[in-house]
């Protein structure tokens, strides 16, 4: 579509320096460049509208690149603490299994211990039994009495010993089996806290896929949006150069020719221009010229121009001699003055409210052109461009401005 | 001829076969009497029985060495009742123990030896009283390394009154016996005198004072007694020697052979003959009175 377009507008440009005889066809043609310009605006307001998505696009997939790392973050915690209760579950499991065989082997201590003691009462019974009152060794007698008396005491303190031991057993064995389930219920509480992170990082991924797409869709968009742009700038130059060659045709065809000297004449540097040149406006430089890399979204914007920050409402001052060329709204830029300093000098006024002079009406160094645009910050800014030669250059250089 | 004929020996000048016989059955019995009175003097009745039987148990505190605990035994067998102190280890304990209960042997298997050592101290047969018993029981208790002391204190008089009451009896059936002898002895000698009235009364006709006949048969008799019960009693020490020594296991009862020779018990053997030469002479004495004329 571009290309026929520029097929066209070539075609006319052809057409116009082979035919430039009559005014009414000039005006025609002027007619169709003002078409075609503020049809390439449109395109430009579009690119940049594009671009403004672009770079919504861009930080929000950063922001969600960053949210998936934090969940990615978070994840590998929650892995390593799930990791961690796996290994104390294992480690209580072996405790536990320790205690339960400790038991057991108490329990089978503990029965062995209370049979030997039940055999020997039953032993020292019969034995009293069938020895009392034997008048023959009383003394003997007592004495086995007493030994039994000992074995039996020390029997019933090894039961006793036992007893005990297997109850502190138990009361471990039990703590060891509560601490278990603790660290299960900890456990599953940590797993789903885990899948809880596990969904909500696949719908992140999820998110960031679909800003991806919408990115590369933009990026696409962008690209050609930029390649539209230089096209504009192209047949924008081209304009230039016609409206130059218009004026000087129009010079020759006019009598003596004097009119038409003084632009012919004027500098081709902002330098030189006569009268000097001053600030449009007093105020802070908030965008720079040139290329300028945004590290947050790591995108590279090319500025032609630079912005000036100032009161909303503020006066906009020619920053020289010249003439209006353009006075009207470009997409992206609001209202644009330009001012044709002659030379191939343009100074582009842009984001401007209102308008307080009007096309070909020539100006002075300082006249007030317009106000800025209102806001509800209190604060505005003016876009300043300025071209030499169809190029643009750096307006620090040249106006003394407040950076 | 006024010359006196001798009187002593009279009975066995006029009646020798008898006399033969009834010395005979005297000296058997002299043997028997001899050999009781003996084996009484040496087993004390029952006493030795009783100290054999008896033991005062001093059981030790589990963290006794052996050394102390049989320092310890040796100085309880310095007491003057002890007849002997033996110290027994913890396995010498358990040992006795399980030889008492068998069944609880393979119940302990290779566990702990709860039980500790101990002393075991005898008493000596003539001091088994509760006064003496007492004596080393207070001794033993005052020791640190004695837990427990094990006397019988519920038993004991019980047992000593019992040895009492066997040992009277013991005394009594030898005092029996000797008690036969005497009346046995006492007919006899009135059965001589009445088988030779006959000769007695010539001896009266021909000028022969009646007393000074019935002292010298008394007198008489009572050397007869003396030597009979002394050679009885010698004999029958001399059976219990050899009895002894072919049977060991009654010295537990009677007491070792070595004691036949005390003085002690020769002194009681000498008195026993002389006692014996007394019951001779008093059996004569009442066996001529009764023989007398006139008091059938």
């Amino acid at each position: 579509m571009t290309r026929i377009l520029s097929v066209l507008l070539a075609a006319a440009v052809s057409l116009c320096i082979l035919f430039p005889a009559a005014s009414p066809g000039a005006r025609d043609v002027a007619g169709e460049l003002r078409k075609e310009r503020g049809r390439l605006l449109e395109m430009k307001e579009r690119e940049e509208k594009t671009t403004r998505e672009l770079t919504e696009a861009l930080r929000k997939e950063k922001l969600s690149k960053g949210r998936v790392g934090e969940l990615q973050e978070r994840l590998k915690r929650q892995r390593s603490l799930l990791s961690r209760i796996d290994r104390k579950v294992s480690t209580l499991n072996e405790r536990l299994e320790r205690a339960e065989k400790a038991v057991r082997q108490l329990e089978a201590a503990h029965g062995q211990a209370r049979t030997g003691l039940h055999r020997a009462e039953v032993v020292a019974f019969v034995g009293q039994r069938a020895g009392a009152g034997d008048p023959w060794y009383p003394s003997a007698r007592e004495r086995e009495r007493h030994f039994m008396r000992v074995y039996l005491a020390a029997d019933a303190e090894g039961v006793a010993r036992i007893t005990r031991a297997r109850e502190r057993k138990e009361e471990e064995r039990y703590g060891l089996e509560r601490q278990v389930a603790v660290t299960e219920r900890k456990m599953a509480r940590e797993k789903k806290v885990g899948d809880t992170l596990l969904s909500r990082q696949e719908k992140e991924r999820q998110r960031l896929a679909d800003i991806g797409r919408e990115k590369k869709r933009k990026v696409k968009e962008l690209k050609s949006l930029r390649a539209k742009i230089a096209r504009m700038e192209s047949v924008v130059s081209r304009v230039e150069r016609q409206v130059k060659e218009r004026e000087r045709r129009a010079r020759k065809a006019a009598p003596g020719g004097s009119a038409a000297r003084g632009p012919a004449e004027a500098p081709r540097r902002f330098a030189s221009l006569s009268g000097g040149l001053s600030a449009p406006l007093a105020g802070k430089v908030v965008t720079r010229f040139g290329r300028q890399h945004d590290t947050t979204f790591d995108v590279t914007i090319e500025n032609r121009g630079v912005e000036i920050e100032a009161p909303s409402g503020a006066s906009v001052k020619s920053i020289g001699r010249g003439e209006v060329a353009f006075a009207g709204a470009v997409s992206g830029f609001g209202n644009v003055l330009i001012v044709q300093h002659g030379g191939g000098l343009f100074s582009v006024y842009g984001r401007m409210e209102t308008f307080l002079v009007k096309q070909g009406e020539a100006v002075k160094k300082g006249t007030v052109v317009g106000r800025l645009q209102g806001s509800p910050s209190g604060k505005s800014v003016l876009y300043l461009e300025l071209r030499a030669g169809g190029t643009a250059i750096d307006p620090t250089s040249v106006i003394p401005l407040d950076s | 001829m006024s010359e006196r004929p001798s009187l002593w020996w009279i009975d066995w000048r006029l009646s020798r076969g008898p006399l033969v016989q009834e010395t005979i059955g005297r000296f058997l019995f002299f043997c028997l009497l001899g050999f009781a009175l003996l084996s009484l003097l040496l087993s004390g009745g029952v006493s030795r029985i009783l100290a054999d039987r008896y033991a005062i148990t001093a059981m030790l505190r589990s963290e006794v060495p052996s050394s102390e605990a049989e320092g310890l035994a040796r100085k309880a067998a310095a007491l003057p009742p002890v007849r002997s102190a033996t110290y027994r280890d913890p396995e010498a304990a358990w040992e006795e123990f399980l030889r008492a209960y068998p069944g609880l042997g393979p119940v302990r298997g290779a566990g702990e030896n709860p039980l500790p050592g101990y002393i075991e101290i005898r008493i000596r047969p003539d001091r088994l009283t509760g006064a003496d018993v007492d004596l080393v029981v207070s001794s033993l208790r005052s020791v640190p390394l004695i837990e427990h002391v094990l006397a019988g204190e519920v038993w004991l008089p019980r047992l000593l009154r019992a040895g009492r009451l066997a040992s009277r009896a013991c005394w009594g059936i030898f005092g029996a016996f000797l008690a036969c002898f005497f009346l046995v002895g006492r007919l006899q000698e009135r059965a001589r005198a009445v088988a030779l009235a006959g000769d007695f009364s010539f001896l009266a006709e021909r000028g022969v004072p009646s007393g000074r006949l019935a002292f010298f048969r008394a007198a008489g008799a009572a050397v007869s007694g003396f030597l009979l019960a002394a050679a009885g009693t010698a004999a029958g020490g001399g059976a219990l020697f050899l009895f002894l020594r072919m049977f060991p296991f009654l010295e537990g009862v009677v007491g070792p052979p070595s004691d036949l020779l005390l003085p002690r018990t020769v002194a009681a053997a000498a008195l026993f003959s002389c006692g014996a030469a007394l019951l001779s002479a008093a059996a004569s004495v009442l066996g001529w009175r009764a023989a007398r004329p006139g008091r059938k």
